[in-house]
């Protein structure tokens, strides 16, 4: 006991070398989550590092090649600027994409712990519904909500919110069953702890890194989607700008101006990438039944 | 048997009678139809008349009763631009679509399939990196930068293939390469991660204990309980066959049912944009059913027990 709580310098007499939970990551995982770092600081301060407003156009200075000062990655049709519009790009994809995930995590995870709880007519139906979600292709079902609602950003992040929710709710309504069988829950609700904190307070914690890892999976999916929609025009709408966005409307310049849609592309692929190599190893770490 | 039958038809129906009350309540409540088919500035007797003609004025419950009943009569409403029967309008344009994705699933299973079982057999040689960073790819690259990739190498760079529209078998080159190699990716990756589950199982190894040959191993033991998750995504590709190419019709100009969507959600085209959700369901919903079947027909266990099933 007292072992265990000394620090181990007091028992060896020196200090033993700290090292950080992640001292053994590949390389590659490395370069990922720099890369995921990257993109993050970004998105926090895209208004503040971007050298343009990247909405003003510049119609002297149209269609220049990248690599001509100070248009770093060049301008666009307009002449606005391609680097500050990729800088904000990043940042409003990231934020639907944290958003959404985020969302449809809770949403799943409620669904799914309401499911484990009562079992019985509520867990069929929220199978029953993951089933639905599950069988249709959402870019479908989100085009014809889009179509109708008309659109805006909370609506498109309310949107891509309930992308993934059935993945949440199947595997929280699966471990919470079998964690309630376990000693640990039911000691709990035999000390008289209510529903709601044997959930939250003790099943929630144990099955986290299951549910994280399986937000690193849908993560990427958010991106691509939103992208995909943007691309089509029907997501975020002009005249913001978002990853598909700007890969959209560069499409349009692929002959004479590649590198309009050729920054925002390797962006959504470098960061999906990065995110998955991530979560890959992240769930070698924490997960070895997801294996 | 029948019993596994009519839980699968049960279960199709509900799907079905979802995706229509989904339709109903998405595409109903959500603004006025009259106002938007005929703009702000139409004189109200035009509104009143055209929600008259649309039974928009009905209460909610009656109008959800007459639409259930005008779509199991296979009345799906007219295009509100042109007057055409929307059905009409998307029938046309699923053989279009079918000339994309029918190649395209042709090269997902003669690639991914193949790709994936070698990968598993020869794991961790370098084959099987290949496939692994390739598949990686499939997923994390989207429909749209592949496409362009591709036309930016092939149509504009060496100039061999057209980059859009429908003239001739030339112009299908890109659009099916696009939609085959992604999903070739995703099948390849499917496929390995359940044969190597497969191959670690106690019967495998007993299998060859026994003395049974490695490829006999392979073909008789490993390949046919490997097939159903396999079957489970294969299935799903057959869903998408009329809806899974929005994108990349998108991108190529390629005037199928994606596009067709696309255009009738920027036109807010209410009946196009439904007929194409329930035809989406229905392909849904029969594929599932399909591999349900399939599934009875490679695992005997779930035919004796079809609760086990989900």
């Amino acid at each position: 006991m007292s072992e265990q709580t000394l620090p181990r310098t007091v028992i060896d007499g020196k200090a033993a070398p700290r090292r950080w939970p992640g001292h053994d990551m590949p390389l590659l995982v490395r370069i990922a989550l720099l890369w995921l770092v990257g993109m993050v600081l970004i998105a926090l301060f895209a208004p503040l590092i971007s050298p343009f407003v990247y909405t003003s156009p510049n119609l002297r200075n149209r269609l220049v090649p990248p690599g001509t000062f100070p248009h770093i990655f060049g301008t666009d049709e307009l002449g606005r600027d391609v680097l500050s519009r990729l800088l904000i790009s990043i940042r409003i994809s990231l934020l639907i994409a944290f958003g959404a995930s985020i969302i449809s995590a809770v949403l799943g995870t409620t669904l799914g712990f309401l499911a484990a709880y009562f079992r019985g007519i509520v867990e069929q139906v929220v199978l029953m519904l993951a089933d639905f979600q599950a069988s249709m292709p959402f870019l479908i079902l989100a085009l014809s909500v889009l179509a109708f609602f008309g659109n805006s950003l909370v609506l498109l992040i309310g949107l891509m919110g309930l992308f993934g929710w059935e993945r949440y709710a199947r595997i929280s309504r699966g471990l919470a069953i079998s964690a309630s069988a376990q000693g640990y829950a039911s000691a709990c609700r035999q000390l008289g702890a209510s529903p709601m904190r044997v959930y939250l307070r003790h099943i929630l914690p144990n099955i986290a890194s299951t549910l994280i890892v399986s937000m690193t999976l849908v993560f990427p999916e958010v991106i691509l989607l939103e992208s995909g929609l943007s691309f089509l025009g029907l997501g975020v709408q002009p005249p913001m700008t978002s990853l598909g966005n700007m890969v959209g409307y560069g499409r349009e310049y692929i002959t004479r101006a590649p590198w309009i849609m050729l920054a925002p592309a390797l962006t959504i692929v470098s960061t999906t990438l990065a995110v998955s190599v991530l979560g890959d190893w992240l769930r070698d770490k924490l997960d070895p039944t997801l294996r | 048997m029948l019993r596994f039958i009519a839980i699968r038809l049960g279960r199709a129906m509900i799907t079905i009678a979802l995706v229509v009350t989904f339709a109903f309540v998405v595409l109903r409540l959500s603004g006025d139809p009259a106002q938007i088919i005929l703009g702000p500035e139409a004189p109200p007797e035009a509104v009143a008349a055209f929600r008259k003609a649309w039974g928009l004025d009905d209460p909610l419950w009656l109008q959800y009763f007459h639409y259930f009943g005008a779509i199991i009569q296979g009345e799906l409403g007219r295009s509100m631009r042109d007057g055409r029967a929307a059905i009409e309008l998307v029938a046309e344009r699923i053989p279009v679509t079918l000339a994309l994705t029918l190649p395209a699933l042709a090269i997902k299973i003669g690639l991914g399939i193949p790709a994936g079982i070698y990968a598993a057999l020869h794991r961790g040689s370098l084959a099987d990196r290949v496939v692994m960073m390739l598949s990686v790819a499939g997923f994390t690259i989207p429909s749209f930068v592949l496409g362009l990739t591709l036309v930016l190498i092939f149509a504009v760079k060496l100039g061999w293939l057209p980059s859009g529209g429908q003239d001739s078998w030339r112009h299908a080159i890109l659009p099916v390469l696009t939609l085959g190699i992604g999903g070739a990716a995703v099948l390849a990756r499917f496929t390995r991660s359940a044969m190597l589950e497969v191959l670690g199982q106690p019967f495998i190894r007993t299998a060859s204990a026994k003395g049974v040959p490695w490829r006999d191993v392979i073909v008789g033991h490993a390949l046919p309980n490997a097939a159903i998750p396999t079957v489970t995504i294969v299935g799903f590709m057959i869903g998408t066959l009329i809806a899974g190419a929005v994108v990349v019709e998108s991108v190529f100009s390629w005037p199928g049912v994606g596009r067709l969507l696309v255009v009738a959600v920027a036109n807010r085209d209410l009946a196009v944009v439904q007929c194409i959700l329930l035809l989406v369901a229905a392909t849904m919903v029969t594929s599932n059913l399909i591999v349900d079947f399939l599934y009875g027909f490679l695992d005997p266990r779930l035919r004796q027990n079809p609760g086990k099933a989900s």
